[in-house]
């Protein structure tokens, strides 16, 4: 048991950041945000940087990968790193190196990425299907309350999706759900942060709002959440994803999500609620990661299903008692 | 990053188990039902076994006994031996976690000669004077005042929620030695024999579960001056040193698993799994479990690579508290009114944010020292 990065991790992660700094992944999406676009120069900048094909790279994985998924999040990039690198890196061998969009049948609801989407990667139930795109195959779903472009599927373009074999189901939901519990853990982290810089420096009543207890509890208790779901996605990184693992960091986090986004916009007030300001690049994805697969419901439905069937509890009560 | 144990912590946990089971049976029910002194010796029988296994002191010093072993190998110890029937050592649990590593760390050599070996061997009980009935989360405040006179402190005061007063031989005792000194700076603490004249134990009923606290009372109490631990007011810093392994020292993330499979296997028994608010709520608590270890795992790993106590240990005790209290409310879903018969009905959910630092507290020393948010000009101070 050792909770630390290595070294190597650190230089990931600390290289990754400084990509994202100078890229300033927030200003850009803040920007991008107002005419519906994807951080294309930034995928191109992930992969010269060498930052794709690290979850079956030599010496890489996805603890790796999970690492890096982070960080993006946390910079609020434009970016659908991780269900390529991640959900498709795993599902179909290889980080495809295009904008890959996830969804689930009926296939029918706005999803992310919207008409920059290339390639699409469908829960069906016990098989997962794939569906390559162009731009004509995508209605753009004009939305102001959704921080990523988004989009649905014209009338018959689903019929077009290929099988990919009986069991693919599963592998697809539990990388989406790690994929998934990363991003709303690094979209908690950004507004989390924004939020602590904030309340330092907003003075009110002649002190900084900061010295208030009432905040100082509820970012005390914010953080133990954000951070109890960091590592629970991150052991899931490092098991691969066991369905269980997967639910249970997906839960954790998507059940959070809408709490984060509604505390850090009540402690900023009405600056948040602006265009101006960047709480929104982050909490205007929080709603969304939310409810995706289904929401914390489903996800905790299949982690008990799996944790507590009564072979299960037997097993892992197996103790000296 | 490495989340598997090493072969050598799979083995230690192997024997460590085979040990409990000999030690106390496979089908072990705790000791409820026993009178103190009955209590007193089966906890102690079992301390003593643990000892003679090298289990009891297995994380102390080579020096002072001990076995050097590394932080994990408390965890493990600390999993393990969590039951839904309570601690096998009473309350010797605390002996170990963090009376003798304050005595080693402030104790006379005298001191560490009389207590540490008495400890080492499961042969002592101490029960824990802190709080006073107007110094609880403020202790600081704490007024119980000892008075120099020759080679003794004469103690005039009382204490109150004091614990395992009707087993323990020895009382660890913060009191007040400079009354003009504010707070923390005129704080001493002694290490007083139960049997002290002037020493009288009231008790306090309670309704959770079956203990009752005490009230211990002192009136002209003399106490050698030999007996302090540490310096004259220099007793918060044994206390912080003290409490900062207190905090981690139960495994809380087993206890509420334990719960939790109980639970779990009435609603399969009962057929509640089909109801998916039964399921979402156990998968929801089945979360707040797995945070509050990993966090808990991660002081651990703090201390492993020695690192100084962090406020890490603060958000570990909180997501605890936070997965007992998910747990009731799985209970109160799954056992309906049949919970309505019997004691210790989510005795967990009530006491886990209230014993050993209120939640509250906590978040003061989140928000202070791990966020460096200003410290608020109301509120804790120390």
């Amino acid at each position: 048991m050792n909770l630390t990065l290595s070294t190597e991790q650190q230089q990931i992660v600390d290289a990754v950041r400084t990509l994202l700094t100078r890229h300033d992944a927030p200003g850009r999406s803040k920007a991008l945000l107002a005419t519906g676009g994807y951080d294309h120069e930034l995928d191109a900048s992930l992969t010269e940087g060498g930052f794709t094909g690290v979850i079956g790279g030599d010496g890489t994985g996805p603890l790796e990968a999970a690492l890096i998924t982070l960080e993006l999040a946390r910079s609020a990039a434009t970016s659908a790193y991780a269900a390529g690198e991640i959900v498709a890196g795993k599902l179909l061998g290889a980080n495809p190196g295009i904008p890959v969009a996830l969804t689930r049948k009926p296939a029918d609801f706005p999803f992310r990425f919207g008409r920059h989407a290339r390639l699409m990667l469908i829960d069906a139930g016990e098989e997962a299907q794939v569906l390559d795109l162009t731009e004509a195959d995508i209605q753009p779903v004009d939305t102001d309350q959704v921080g990523w472009p988004m989009g649905v599927l014209k009338t018959g373009v689903a019929a077009r999706a290929r099988g990919l074999g009986a069991g693919t189901g599963e592998t697809l939901r539990r990388w989406w759900r790690l994929a998934l519990a990363l991003e709303t853990i690094g979209a908690m982290q950004g507004a989390l942060e924004l939020t602590i810089r904030y309340v330092k420096d907003r003075v009110q009543f002649g002190r900084p709002i900061g010295e208030f207890q009432t905040l100082q509890h509820r970012l005390s208790e914010l953080t133990v959440i954000v951070e109890g779901a960091r590592w629970i996605a991150l052991e899931t990184a490092f098991r691969d994803a066991t369905p269980l693992h997967a639910a249970t960091a997906a839960g954790r986090a998507a059940g959070a999500a809408g709490l984060v986004a509604r505390e850090c916009h009540q402690m900023h007030g009405a600056i948040g609620l602006t265009r101006e300001y960047p709480l929104h690049l982050w909490s205007t994805r929080l709603g969304p990661l939310g409810v995706e697969m289904g929401g914390p419901a489903a996800h905790r439905r299949d982690a008990a299903q799996i944790r507590f069937s009564s072979q299960e509890i037997a097993a892992r009560e197996a103790h000296w008692r | 990053m490495d989340f598997d144990w090493t072969e050598d912590d799979i083995a230690y946990r192997a024997a460590l188990r085979r040990f409990l089971r000999d030690a106390l049976g496979a089908d072990w029910q705790g000791y409820k039902g026993l009178n103190p002194a009955a209590y007193k010796a089966a906890a102690g029988e079992f301390c003593r076994k643990m000892a003679e296994h090298g289990y009891l002191t297995q994380s102390w010093p080579k020096e002072y006994g001990g076995g050097d072993a590394p932080p994990w190998r408390a965890a493990i110890l600390s999993e393990e031996i969590g039951s839904p029937h309570g601690e096998p050592r009473g309350s010797q649990y605390m002996n170990v976690n963090w009376i003798g590593p304050a005595i080693m760390q402030f104790g006379s050599p005298d001191q560490k000669a009389f207590f540490l070996p008495r400890i080492s061997a499961g042969d002592i009980t101490f029960s824990q004077g802190f709080s006073e009935p107007d110094a609880g989360s403020d202790l600081a405040s704490l007024r119980t005042r000892a008075v120099r006179d020759g080679n003794d402190y004469v103690v005039n005061g009382e204490k109150i929620w004091t614990s395992h007063t009707a087993i323990a031989e020895w009382l660890f005792l913060l009191v007040r030695t400079d009354p003009d000194e504010k707070r923390s700076k005129g704080i001493t603490v002694l290490l007083v024999p139960m049997d002290t004249p002037g020493l009288k134990v009231n008790q306090v009923l309670g309704f959770v579960g079956e203990s009752a606290f005490s009230n211990p009372v002192f009136t002209d109490m003399r106490v050698p001056v030999a007996n302090r631990l540490g310096p004259e007011n220099g007793g918060w810093a044994v206390v912080r040193y003290a409490l900062a392994f207190e905090r981690i020292g139960v495994a809380h993330y087993r206890h509420a698993e334990n719960q939790l499979n109980g639970l779990a296997r009435e609603a399969n028994a009962r057929g509640l799994t089909d109801d998916p608010a039964v399921l979402a709520k156990l998968g929801e608590a089945w979360e707040a479990v797995e945070a509050a270890r990993l966090l808990y795992f991660r002081v651990v790993d703090l201390r492993a690579q020695g690192s100084p106590p962090t406020a890490d240990s603060n958000i570990a005790r909180v997501a605890g508290t936070r997965a007992y209290q998910v747990v009731a409310e799985a209970a109160d879903l799954i056992l309906g009114e049949y919970s309505l018969g019997g004691s210790g009905r989510s005795r967990f959910n009530l006491t886990a944010g209230i014993t050993s630092g209120a939640t509250e507290i906590q978040l003061d020393q989140i928000a202070t020292r791990h966020l460096n948010l200003p410290r608020p000009a109301v509120g804790a101070r120390d």
